[in-house]
């Protein structure tokens, strides 16, 4: 199978297999489009480190089965992110922010999946302070809407 | 601002600093990202997490209120696994996966009132309702009615309006979100106010408003219409539907009225009937009597039911009578009309052979014992001992098709299922529903298995939701509290829910001295209906005093 050159936001090329370039619903359309010219692709809005994470990424996960489409509920039942998935999401905040914003970028569909899990496995049991200091989330409340939201959503705490 | 960011986040102090100095290094990845991906990370969160999210900032707090956050957590959380259920039980060619959210499906999954297009729906209010509902919790507020009248008023629910009809106020609208505000009233005609007092109450829901209709002592009965616009109640029209006695029971489902005296006389009436000749408004709608007949066998307590469809009208009369051999059933007569008033058919069952635990045969569903013994192989072997055996009268009955459900003396419920198609009318399964600690004293049940039950001294409710029941029915498995939840009202104290039996008792029996009411002595909390929002309990506290009491789930 042909490779595929890349070229990141900061002007690096990356070659890469057909098939792993084709995880990314993004680039296959362009490539069927186009056909194959042998030209780079230019990827404007990831840069290289991240450009190299998402194509990692894609590699380990070349063989997967198409995603079974439209049971998206079934998809969100669980945030359980499988091993070798949460390894590679052992990164900084900032990576894993870029990550999820390229995986939307280039339309890798469970990429952004296991992103946003990782996020929402971040806030999951934890008070609104500890959330926002993880993320460094500024308050905007006053002490007087906050009392009230927090009575509000009294009822949906956890049994 | 600053300084309460300090207060909040201490540890956090230098980043802050910086991020008001440096404004270009964006401290809060989080928040910059755009709301399509804030909304995928927070649907992959459980409710109470996104509850918590709301607390955040303002941002996060219109995002984790955002709909269709709400939407999919209620599908997953009630519609969904209903549908797997419903499919198990009926076996039905609808797949669970196929429940997703189109307006066909939400109506068969009776919440099209949610799907209507174009309406906006709170999804986060209507998850929360349903979740008030399912652990019982509620609001309680009680309205105590001015000058209390005697006879008893008797109150009804329909569409967020309570109706309450007494003979000293005449008939009056409430709003059930605020029970202490009279939305409308107007007295009776000014001939029987003095001497009748209203006798039954029934209302339906008409496209712009409310009709109302009050049967009287002396064989009268009055139609009303709330107009939902200007809150204005109207007499359209005063009948005589029997000369000789009192209206006892009603079944309203416009335009068709079931009436039945206190000599059990059967009236169906058809409200619009006769467009007269003459041009009086009044006469256009004149109500024209479409059938008529006696119904001897019936022993109260009784309940009466009233199912249109599109081809025929279907009446139904659920009374209660002895059996020798298991002692209180209950007896189910239907008529079925023709919407000109012939009658089609009528039908007779009973509860006697769900009773025994049997099943009725493919056949011969009203057969008698010999024939099951002989005919068919299949049937079960007929037990000596019924299952379910009552010595006392039900303390109240409630036929909404096909649940039909009575209340007893001893802390049960029982459970039945009505199967009426073009060809049989028969009684299958019969379930005793425990979870009552005191003596029930009077339950309702919608047509989709919900049921409220309270108990006599007015200090249990219970909520039933019988569907999941349903599949249980042949199993023999008994029910328990499992099935249902008890109401805890948050702004109650433990203490006043307490005390409120001991004293009540004391007053209970001299006011059944005063009223003399027809009604078993411990009869005394009535559940007056429920709908999406609340329970509506009339209470009677001391003599005469009648309250309101309502249980708001929002």
């Amino acid at each position: 199978m042909a490779n595929i050159t890349l070229t990141s936001s900061d002007g690096v090329d990356v070659t890469v297999e057909r098939t792993v370039a084709d995880r990314s619903v993004l680039i296959k359309n362009m490539l069927e489009d186009l056909g194959e010219t042998g030209e780079s692709i230019p990827i404007p809005n990831v840069n290289e480190a991240v450009l190299k994470k998402v194509i990692e990424w894609c590699d380990h996960h070349k063989n997967d089965p198409p995603s079974a489409g439209d049971d998206d509920d079934n998809r969100r039942k669980t945030t359980d992110i499988d091993e070798w998935d949460q390894k590679f999401m052992q990164v900084d905040q900032e990576m894993l922010f870029e990550v999820i914003l390229a995986a939307n970028y280039l339309d890798i569909k469970a990429l952004l999946d296991v992103g946003c899990k990782t996020v929402a496995n971040m806030i999951k049991g934890k008070s609104p302070e500890e959330i926002r200091k993880t993320f460094n989330i500024q308050n905007d409340f006053t002490p007087e809407e906050e009392d009230q939201i927090r009575r509000e959503n009294e009822w949906a705490e956890d049994r | 601002m600053p300084k309460r960011l300090r207060e909040d986040s201490p540890s956090i102090l230098p980043s802050t600093k910086r991020s008001r100095t440096v404004i270009t290094t964006p401290v809060d990845r989080l928040s910059s990202m755009s709301n399509e991906l804030l909304l995928h990370i927070l649907s992959f969160l459980p409710i109470s997490s996104l509850n918590v999210c709301q607390r955040l900032s303002r941002r996060f707090h219109a995002l984790g209120g955002d709909s269709e956050l709400w939407k999919r957590q209620y599908y997953s959380q009630w519609v969904r696994p209903r549908a797997r259920r419903l499919a198990n039980v009926r076996r039905s060619v609808l797949p669970p996966s196929k429940a997703e959210y189109s307006p066909k499906v939400s109506t068969w999954f009776d919440h099209g009132h949610l799907a209507v297009e174009g309406r906006v729906t709170n999804w986060k209010r209507q998850y929360r309702l349903r979740h008030n509902w399912a652990s019982g919790s509620c609001r309680f507020t009680e309205v105590e009615f001015v000058e209390p009248p005697c006879p008893p008023v008797l109150v009804k629910l329909c569409s967020g309006i309570v109706f309450t009809a007494d003979t000293a106020h005449g008939l009056r609208g409430w709003a059930a979100k605020d029970p202490t505000r009279c939305l409308c009233k107007i007295a009776f005609p000014e001939l029987r106010r003095q001497n009748t007092r209203p006798t039954a109450l029934s209302v339906s829901q008409l496209e712009n408003g409310q009709e109302i209709v009050v049967g009287f002592e002396d064989g009268h009965f009055d139609r009303y219409a709330l107009d939902v616009g200007t809150s204005q109640l109207k007499l359209l029209s005063s009948h005589l539907a029997f000369r000789d006695g009192a209206i006892t029971a009603m079944a309203l489902s416009s335009p068709y009225l079931l009436i039945v005296s206190q000599h059990k006389l059967l009236s169906l009436y058809n409200l619009r009937g006769r467009p007269s000749n003459s041009g009086d408004a009044q006469d256009a709608t004149a109500p024209c009597e479409i059938a008529s007949l006696r119904a001897e066998n019936m022993v109260a307590p009784m309940t009466l039911s009233l199912r249109v469809s599109t081809s025929e009208i279907v009446a139904t009369i659920v009374y209660s009578f002895f059996h020798i051999g298991c002692g209180w059933s209950l007896g189910i007569q239907e008529q079925r009309f023709a919407k000109d008033g012939r009658q089609l058919e009528s039908r007779l069952t009973s509860t006697v052979d769900s009773q025994y635990g049997t099943r009725p045969l493919r056949t011969h569903p009203q057969s008698n014992q010999r024939l099951r013994s002989t005919s068919d192989s299949t049937s079960l072997l007929v037990p000596a001992e019924p299952s379910i055996m009552h010595q006392r009268p039900p303390t109240s009955m409630s036929y909404n098709h096909p649940y039909l459900l009575t209340s007893h003396a001893d802390n049960t419920l029982t459970m039945y299922l009505v199967v009426s198609d073009s060809d049989r009318l028969f009684v299958r399964g019969g379930q005793r529903l425990w979870g009552h600690t005191s003596s029930v004293s009077t339950v309702l049940v919608t047509n989709r298995g919900k049921a409220v039950s309270v108990g006599s001294l007015g200090n249990e409710i219970r909520i039933w939701e019988l569907e999941t029941a349903v599949s249980s029915l042949n199993s023999h498995r008994p029910l328990n509290a499992e099935n249902s939840i008890q109401v805890s009202p948050d702004n109650r104290a433990a203490k006043s829910w307490l005390d409120t039996p001991k004293s009540t008792r004391k007053e209970l029996s001299g006011s059944e001295l005063v009223t003399s009411k027809p009604q078993s002595l411990d009869r005394m909390y009535e559940c007056v209906g429920f709908d999406e929002e609340r329970v509506l309990l009339l209470g009677e506290k001391t003599v005469g005093t009648q309250l309101l009491e309502c249980y708001d789930f929002t």
